[in-house]
């Protein structure tokens, strides 16, 4: 416990003696965590946004024409009672040609060339949001298309497939930049606790001769990593909650519906990030003291 | 206390001492001579293990100093003191703090590290300095803090290395009735020196090392 004191006295003092150095290094581990948090945010938002598409996404199950209302009910049942499908909304022949009529406005004219209503019923089927990948989507449209009854299946199979790379491409950039982040958080860290070693050499030596054990010599300069890390960490969460203020006051001037958009980073992640920056900077620290030799 | 047998020991091709054996009972104030070079500074660091020997088995205070891990030499350096050739002293740190952090490492509690520095310092003079920093007290007085630093925490065996380089004959005189004295309270005290004055007509037994051999031992 005493030896405790006394590192958390030597780190503070150190933190302190040599402020300047520590402060670019707290600063530059600060934008390094600042950058990993706010393409962090940018994922969220990129994400909720995602959702929010992945919502209207729907089947539209085309039936056959000779079916009847009653075998249509059945179909309906049938889809309502799978646990894979959310919502089922029927749209009939009618309510198919009038919505036609609708969308081609002045151009429906072309319409009354045909004979009778040739547009089938159909079924739009919302499917659970983790079923929402090519390969499931496209083994799901096959198996409903072999249904007795059911024309045809059709959905926006190139807009999931993109829909899709996105957000795998969004989080390996992400994954990627978590490990470039992580390693020049460890090596900033690294080089500071470095230099703060060589500096204090002939301290060190002497509390060597002195009989002090390797975690005394070692304990004030892991403490002091720690402390940087988590001043790095802070000041990113302070910045970020800057820009991300500035966004969504700035921003409502412009778009004001900004706010109900932007998904902000959750509470946990002011905590996250300078605990991050602590563990970052604390291994960093540890190489940086290597192993004490007598 | 402090057994040497069969010592050998070499830096790269240069022999420093070649076979040597001696014993140091407990109790004794012993003094190392020779001309400079002879190897006096590497004597005591084969002791308190800065150094470890080519051949041959040192044994300080009960402890077989080839069969020392790395991790225990610091219990081992608890009990020699050391009054370091160049001193050592940190230069960041006031005089009570230079001699308190032997007593920090040995995790004392704070109200016996004052008291203990107290002590010391009213041994040595030096308690109305004890806030200065090393780098404003003379010569004298930093190497009285430096055996300060290495009395204070009662070791069973005292190392100097060249205690009295560079001191008037004054300060010489009052530095070696420090050292008599310490033993005089039971340690053991080995005393490295090239200064003939301190050892003759002491009474004392004294180790003569040349040509990386012990030449003869007598009493001073």
């Amino acid at each position: 416990m005493r030896t405790l004191v006394y590192s958390l006295q030597t780190a503070f003092k150190s933190l302190w003696h040599e402020k300047w150095i520590n402060f670019l290094t707290i600063l530059s581990i600060g934008t390094s965590l600042l950058i990993l948090s706010a393409f962090v945010g940018v994922t969220l938002n990129a994400d909720s946004v995602l959702k929010r598409w992945a919502k209207s996404f729907g089947l539209v199950v085309y039936l056959d024409n000779t079916l009847n209302r009653k075998a249509e009910d059945r179909l309906k049942d049938f889809f309502q009672q799978d646990p894979d499908v959310l919502e089922v909304k029927y749209i009939s022949k009618d309510r198919a040609i009038r919505e036609l009529h609708e969308i081609l406005g002045t151009n429906a004219s072309i319409l009354e060339e045909l004979e009778g209503n040739p547009l089938p019923s159909s079924f739009e089927l919302r499917l659970r949001r983790e079923l929402l990948k090519p390969e499931i989507v496209k083994r799901k449209a096959g198996e409903i298309k072999q249904i007795n009854g059911v024309e045809d299946v059709q959905y926006g199979e190139k807009w999931l497939s993109s829909l899709n790379t996105l957000s795998k491409a969004m989080k390996i950039i992400a994954a990627f930049l978590g490990c470039a982040i992580f390693t020049a958080v460890i090596f900033i860290s690294y080089n500071t606790i470095k230099i703060f070693f060589f500096a204090r050499r002939h301290e060190i030596e002497t509390l060597k001769l002195l009989g002090a054990t390797r975690s005394f010599i070692r304990l004030p300069f892991l403490i002091e990593g720690l402390f940087i890390g988590i001043f790095g960490g802070i000041i990113s969460c302070l910045a970020l909650f800057g820009v991300q203020s500035l966004i969504v006051y700035k921003g409502a001037d412009i778009l004001p519906s900004i706010r109900a958009i932007i998904v902000s980073l959750p509470v946990q992640a002011y905590i996250l990030v300078p605990l991050a920056g602590a563990f970052m900077s604390l291994i960093g620290s540890f190489i940086a003291v290597g192993k004490i030799k007598y | 206390m402090i057994q040497f047998s069969g010592v050998s020991k070499y830096y790269d091709k240069e022999i420093i001492f070649k076979n040597i054996s001696f014993t140091i009972e407990k109790g004794d104030l012993v003094y190392v001579t020779g001309p400079s070079g002879v190897g006096k500074t590497t004597l005591l660091k084969l002791i308190y293990c800065a150094e470890l020997p080519d051949e041959g088995h040192i044994n300080v205070a009960g402890w077989d100093l080839k069969k020392l891990r790395q991790g225990t030499i610091p219990y081992l350096r608890r009990n020699i003191g050391v009054v370091f050739q160049d001193f050592r002293l940190l230069p960041n740190k006031t005089v009570f703090d230079n001699i308190a952090l032997t007593l920090k490492i040995q995790d004392m509690h704070p109200k016996e590290i004052k008291e203990n520095v107290d002590e010391v310092l009213k041994n040595i003079r030096l308690k109305h300095k004890s806030y200065l920093f090393p780098l404003q007290l003379s010569g004298g007085e930093q190497q009285r803090v430096v055996i300060a630093r290495a009395i204070v925490s009662r070791p069973s065996v005292l190392l100097a290395d060249e205690p009295t380089g560079n001191l008037d004959s004054d300060t010489s005189a009052a530095i070696m009735k420090l050292f008599k004295d310490i033993n005089a309270k039971g340690a053991t005290v080995l005393i490295a020196t090239h200064n003939e004055t301190l050892f003759q007509g002491s009474g004392r037994r004294t180790i003569h090392l040349r040509d990386s051999q012990i030449e003869k031992e007598t009493i001073g």
